[in-house]
Formats: structure tokens, C-alpha cells, sequence
């Protein structure tokens, strides 16, 4: 059951129970004090019929009187007050009556409320009476005086009044029911508009939002339901973009693979199935070799390219130290080229992780080295470190302006045929950003063609 | 004349190999590793009938190449290890004839090759070995000088083994050449047709049989 119905169906019930309570009790209290009214009234009409009946008929009745006279006396005095309700009985014998009904048969003469004189309410053949009676004593001889009153009139005007209460509840409770209905939709009106939204943003539509501008709860709900929109959205965005840089990715090392592959694939068909001379096969083992060194090459950056995401461990290093062994571990490499390594320290402590910050600093020194033409005469690198900067610098080519953006794309080559006669994956820069990015430092290039390259890498 | 192709690829292994495939074939080759380089070549020596170009080449890419075989008709086929679809349509409706995707099989190339030249009329029909001359337009052989009768399917079997020369064909790659579906069991027809050219064309040398895969017709 939808929230709003079973809101409007819990109000109405309470308020179909508050009107008919209220009207049922107001009934309640109409219909007694109104009957208690006639049933006070009554009691006193008998109380003054019977004193007066029985003062006058004291006053003129004479001992010496005969029973006839004295019948006489007794019915004229009764007469005279009695009007139309009064009942005169003596020894249960009606003497005077103006009603039809007998009223001793139900109050006798006997019972408490005869004593009393209090009222007694009957139905006779359809008609509410009341009848009150008490002794009155007049010459030694006892009467009982009864006043009978038709209260049927009061009765139907108490129905009457209940049917006019029952009208005016079912009005009441029509008219509150809707207005409970009304109220209802238009509270949970945002609601059912955030659950479109949730709906809609559960399809994709990750832009949608809820416009509710109230001030309660449910305002507060729809702005917290924004923000977690505005929050999934940008995540969401996010992960496009990173599955986008990894399908890159995938593609550039798919077909990084492919060139050394084919080669592999030519020269291994060669080997099987040509007629080869000594040198012709020689020629194919030995393209055989290095394809395949290339492509472990490639299987090694890969690995630490995807490994330097994770979390990096972090030490303090005494920098002159972590320097030497860089250049005593790429100096060979860099005397085989011809070109020398000049390091200049001014730090003493970093805290970094050695292995990647050495493996950062021999990539930027190989690429300083290649940036020179293989005739040149003299090949100058320098590594300076200075505060939290490490930069290598090189007065080979440089870089043109249009690839230096584009520098740390993994497989970006500024000169493919030349990276590859080096022996170069085309990862070395994008492991170097990679590695600074797990350190948190920045990386910064100046360079200017024909005139060198120097590349600054400066920690947190 | 044989038929003479440029090849410009910068990867020396790929290169190598696509070069000795084609000489085997008997064709002229002439390369390069640079596009830059083989653009400025072209200006004094064009006379090519057929060029494959590698792509992603420094200097200048296969597809700015491709312009000027263009201007000098000579017919193109790519060989690229790019497999997405839109260098594929760019490259095939600027006019190239094929293109072959890395890695590929020399032997297919070798076909690829061969279809291309014959499409554009610039197949050289006639193959040469030691002494005999055949000529695939009249389907004429001569040994010697003096002419030679060959059955349809002997000419067929022949014209693979030319056509892979240095190369070991298997049987069953040679029912597929020559029968043109697999004939599996009855690589037997091979050996029967082989050895009436053997005696034929007096070639029992040079095609020499590699034991358990095929038939290689040797000539260096």
C-alpha cells in the first residue's frame, strides 16, 4: 500500500473515531439531561398535586360527613388541580382519572419508588410515560395521588436530534476525509518526486535532480539526496574516464606488442620452413634474441608500471648516498654512449622510497643520454638536488613545445624509429610520472629545441 | 623483368624478413626505415610496381606516403598493426589495394602480394628456375628452349612451388594452393604429381622433399 493512502486511511479512521465519539456523547448528555428535566418536572407536579389536594381537601372535609359527601369533596378538590394528568386512587379503586392507563399496575402502592415519589418512565402501546405517585391522607382515610405525563414528544425529539448528529458527522467526516486526502498528497508529494528521481538516476540519467524547496524534513532529504547525487555522478564520471585511460592503455600495449611479435613470427617461419644460408639464419636467431628481449623489457616496465599504484613505502634516506649508487650502477651504460654524469648534491635527508626514486632518476639519466645525437662529441648530464628538487638536465635536442604535453602517455615516442633503435618501451616517462605520482611530488619540463631538456621532479 | 617492390618499415626484424620473403619469391625489393627517406627517394627512382608501407613510420606516416605512390601509380598495400576499424576505411577508401594486419604469415602476405599485381595488370607472368621457363599467361613450359607438356593440376603444383620458392610448402597447404579445398587422405596426389615434374622438367634436385611436411623447390 502506497505510504500516502495508508497515511490519509490511519487519519481518517482516527477522525471518523474523534466525531462519532464526540457527537455519540454529546447525544448522550442531551438525551439524559432532557430526560431528567421532564422526570424533575413531574416529580414536583405530583409533589404540588398531592399537598394541594390534600390541604384543601383537609380544610373542607368534616368528620361528621357522609361517605358520599365526603367522595364528593375529595373528587371536586383532586379535580380542581389535578388538570389532565392526575390519577386519585383509594384502596386501589380509580376515583377520578383523566388518563387511560392504570397507573398503580406499574407503580403499586408498595414499591420504593411510591415511597419516594419519584418517577418512573414506561412505554404503554407505543407512548413514553412517566408516572410518579405518593400517599395522601385526608380524614383518616389514605389515598394514593398519581400524575401521569406523555413524554413521547421528548423521546422523538431526542431521535430526532440523533439523526440530525448522524447527518452532521457523515458531513463532517466527507469533508475531513478529503481535506486529510488533500493534505496528505500534497506532504508526500516530494517524496513520490525523489523516488522518480532515485529511478531515474538508477537508469543512468546520473544528471537528474529533485527540485523540493520545503524546510522540513523531507527539504533537508532532497538536499542530502542531491548531494549523493552530485557525489555518484562525479565518481561515476570518474570511473569513465579511468575504464577510458585503461582501455587507452590496453590498446597502446596491444599494439606495443604487436611489432616485436610479427617480427618473432616472420623470422621463427623463416627458420621452419625457408632454405636459409648460414648468415640468412644467424641474421633470424638474432632478431629472434632481441625481439624477445624487447618484449621482456616491456613485460618488466609493464609490471612496475602497474605495481607503483599501490601503496609506497616510505623511508628517510641520506641523499649523497642513494646518488652514488645511481651512478655508480648506470655509469658503464653511460661510458658505452660516451656521455658523463656530473651529480650535485645540496640535501642530506629526504624521505622517499629509495628503489623508485632510483629507478625515476636512471630513466631521466637514460633519456638525457639518448636526447643527444649518437655523433656528438661530448654528452654532459647533470643531477642536482637541491631542497626537496631533484633534476636531471641534458643539452641535447629538447623537446618540441606541441609533444612536451603529451611526454608521460604511456607508448608516446617524440621520435619512434630513434626510441627504438635505443632499445626504448616507450614506458620509461609514463613509470617516471607513475612513481613521482605515488610520492605526491610534481614534475616539471623546460625544454628548448636544440638547446637540452631539463626535467624537475620536486617531492611534498 | 621481375617485379620490383619498395618496402618502407622501421622495424628492422619485421623488415628483414618481409625482404627475404620476397626475394625468395623472386621479386626486386628495395627498402626503407624512414618515410621521409623513401619520399625523397622516390623523386629520382619511382619505377616501382608495387609498395608496402608500414603506418606508424617515422619522418612521415604511410598514409601521407601514400599520396605520393599516388601521384606515381603505384599500387599500396598496408601493413599495420593497427586493428580499430577507422585506419582500416581511411586507408582502403584513400585508394590502397589491401592492407595486412600484424602479425601476419609470410605466405599470406606472399599471396596478398601476388593478387594486388595481377589486379593492376603488372603481374610479371613468367617464372624462372635453373633452365626452365614458365610462362603463366600462355601456361607454357620450356626446358631449355624445347617446350614441355605438363597436365593442368602438374602446371598448378608447379606454379605453388614457384611461387614459394625456398619456402617449404606441406602437402596440405599445397592441395589447398592447387586442388583449392582440403583433400584430406589423399595427400598421396602430391607425391605422384611431384614426381612427374621431377622427371619432366629434370628438376629431381632442386625439389627436394622435407621429410614428414612437404616439398621445397630450392634455388639460391
Amino acid at each position: 500500500m502506497k505510504l500516502s493512502n495508508r497515511i490519509t486511511l490511519l487519519v481518517s479512521i482516527v477522525l471518523v473515531a474523534i466525531i462519532l465519539g464526540v457527537s455519540f456523547s454529546l447525544l448522550l448528555y442531551v438525551k439524559n439531561a432532557t430526560l431528567s428535566l421532564s422526570i424533575e418536572q413531574v416529580q414536583r407536579k405530583q409533589q404540588n398535586l398531592r399537598t394541594s389536594f390534600s390541604e384543601m381537601a383537609c380544610f373542607y372535609a368534616r368528620t361528621d360527613d357522609s361517605d358520599a359527601v365526603h367522595d364528593s369533596l375529595i373528587k371536586l378538590c383532586f379535580a380542581r388541580f389535578s388538570d389532565q394528568y392526575g390519577v386519585l386512587l383509594r384502596d386501589g379503586t380509580e376515583m377520578v382519572s383523566s388518563v387511560v392507563v392504570d397507573p398503580s399496575a406499574y407503580v403499586p402502592s408498595n414499591s420504593e419508588a411510591f415511597s419516594k415519589g419519584t418517577p418512573v418512565a414506561v412505554t404503554v402501546r407505543g407512548r413514553n410515560l412517566l408516572i410518579a405517585g405518593s400517599h395522601a391522607s385526608v380524614g383518616g382515610r389514605s389515598y394514593d395521588v398519581y400524575v401521569v405525563e406523555d413524554v413521547t414528544e421528548v423521546h422523538s425529539g431526542i431521535r430526532r436530534m440523533a439523526w440530525i448528529f448522524a447527518g452532521v458527522s457523515v458531513m463532517a467526516i466527507t469533508f475531513g476525509a478529503m481535506a486529510v486526502t488533500l493534505l496528505v498528497r500534497r506532504s508526500t508529494k516530494p517524496i513520490t518526486l525523489l523516488s522518480d528521481a532515485a529511478k531515474e538516476i538508477a537508469d543512468g540519467a546520473y544528471e537528474k535532480r529533485v527540485e523540493v524547496r520545503t524546510k522540513d524534513e523531507i527539504g533537508s532529504l532532497s538536499e542530502d539526496f542531491n548531494r549523493m547525487a552530485d557525489a555518484v555522478e562525479t565518481k561515476i564520471s570518474e570511473l569513465e574516464e579511468c575504464n577510458e585511460r585503461q582501455r587507452l592503455f590496453i590498446g597502446g600495449v596491444t599494439h606495443e606488442f604487436k611489432t616485436p611479435l610479427t617480427g618473432l613470427l616472420l623470422h621463427a617461419g623463416l627458420l621452419r620452413w625457408a632454405y636459409l644460408s648460414e648468415n640468412e639464419r644467424n641474421a633470424s636467431l638474432e632478431h629472434i634474441e632481441l625481439q624477445t628481449a624487447w618484449l621482456e623489457r616491456l613485460t618488466q616496465n609493464l609490471l612496475k608500471l602497474t605495481t607503483s599504484d599501490d601503496e609506497i613505502e616510505l623511508q628517510s634516506i641520506y641523499i649523497p648516498d642513494l646518488l652514488i649508487e645511481v651512478k655508480d650502477g648506470i655509469e658503464p651504460k653511460l661510458n658505452e654512449c660516451g656521455a658523463t654524469l656530473s651529480v650535485k648534491c645540496e640535501t642530506e635527508m629526504l624521505t622517499l622510497n629509495p628503489e623508485l626514486i632510483r629507478s625515476l632518476l636512471n630513466n631521466l639519466i637514460v633519456n638525457a643520454a639518448n636526447a643527444y645525437d649518437a655523433d656528438a662529441v661530448e654528452k654532459p648530464i647533470t643531477l642536482t638536488v637541491s631542497g626537496k628538487t631533484f633534476s636531471v638536465a641534458d643539452r641535447g635536442r629538447g623537446i618540441p613545445k606541441d609533444a612536451q604535453s603529451r611526454l608521460f602517455e604511456p607508448f608516446f615516442r617524440v621520435d619512434k624509429s630513434r626510441s627504438r633503435k635505443q632499445g626504448g618501451s616507450g614506458l620509461g616517462l609514463a613509470l617516471v610520472k607513475a612513481i613521482a605520482d605515488a610520492h605526491g611530488a610534481d614534475i616539471i619540463v623546460d625544454s628548448e629545441e636544440g638547446k637540452g631538456t631539463t626535467v624537475s621532479v620536486t617531492l611534498p | 623483368m621481375k617485379n620490383r617492390i619498395l618496402v618502407v618499415e622501421d622495424d628492422a626484424a619485421i623488415r628483414d624478413a618481409v625482404l627475404l620473403n620476397l626475394q625468395f619469391a623472386d621479386y626486386d625489393t628495395v627498402a626503407f626505415d624512414d618515410g621521409k627517406k623513401a619520399a625523397e627517394a622516390l623523386e629520382s627512382d619511382h619505377a616501382y610496381d608495387l609498395a608496402l608501407l608500414d603506418i606508424m613510420l617515422p619522418g612521415m606516416d604511410g598514409f601521407e606516403l601514400f599520396g605520393l605512390m599516388e601521384q606515381y601509380s603505384i599500387p599500396v598495400i598496408y601493413m599495420t598493426a593497427k586493428t580499430d576499424s577507422a585506419s582500416e576505411i581511411k586507408g582502403l577508401r584513400d585508394g590502397a589495394e589491401d592492407y595486412i594486419v600484424k602479425p601476419f604469415d609470410p605466405l599470406t602476405l606472399m599471396v596478398r602480394v601476388e593478387k594486388v599485381l595481377k589486379r593492376v595488370g603488372k603481374w610479371n607472368a613468367v617464372y624462372r628456375v635453373r633452365d626452365v621457363v614458365v610462362n603463366t599467361e600462355t601456361h607454357t613450359v620450356t626446358k631449355d628452349g624445347e617446350p614441355v607438356e605438363l597436365q593442368p593440376l602438374e602446371f598448378d603444383v608447379l606454379i605453388a612451388l614457384l611461387r614459394h620458392k625456398n619456402m617449404t610448402i606441406s602437402r596440405e597447404r599445397m592441395l589447398n594452393e592447387v586442388w583449392g579445398f582440403d583433400y584430406l587422405g589423399e595427400t598421396r596426389m602430391v607425391d605422384v604429381k611431384i614426381s612427374a615434374l621431377r622427371k619432366k622438367l629434370g628438376l629431381e634436385d632442386a625439389i627436394r622433399a622435407i621429410h614428414k611436411i612437404g616439398y621445397r623447390l630450392e634455388e639460391r
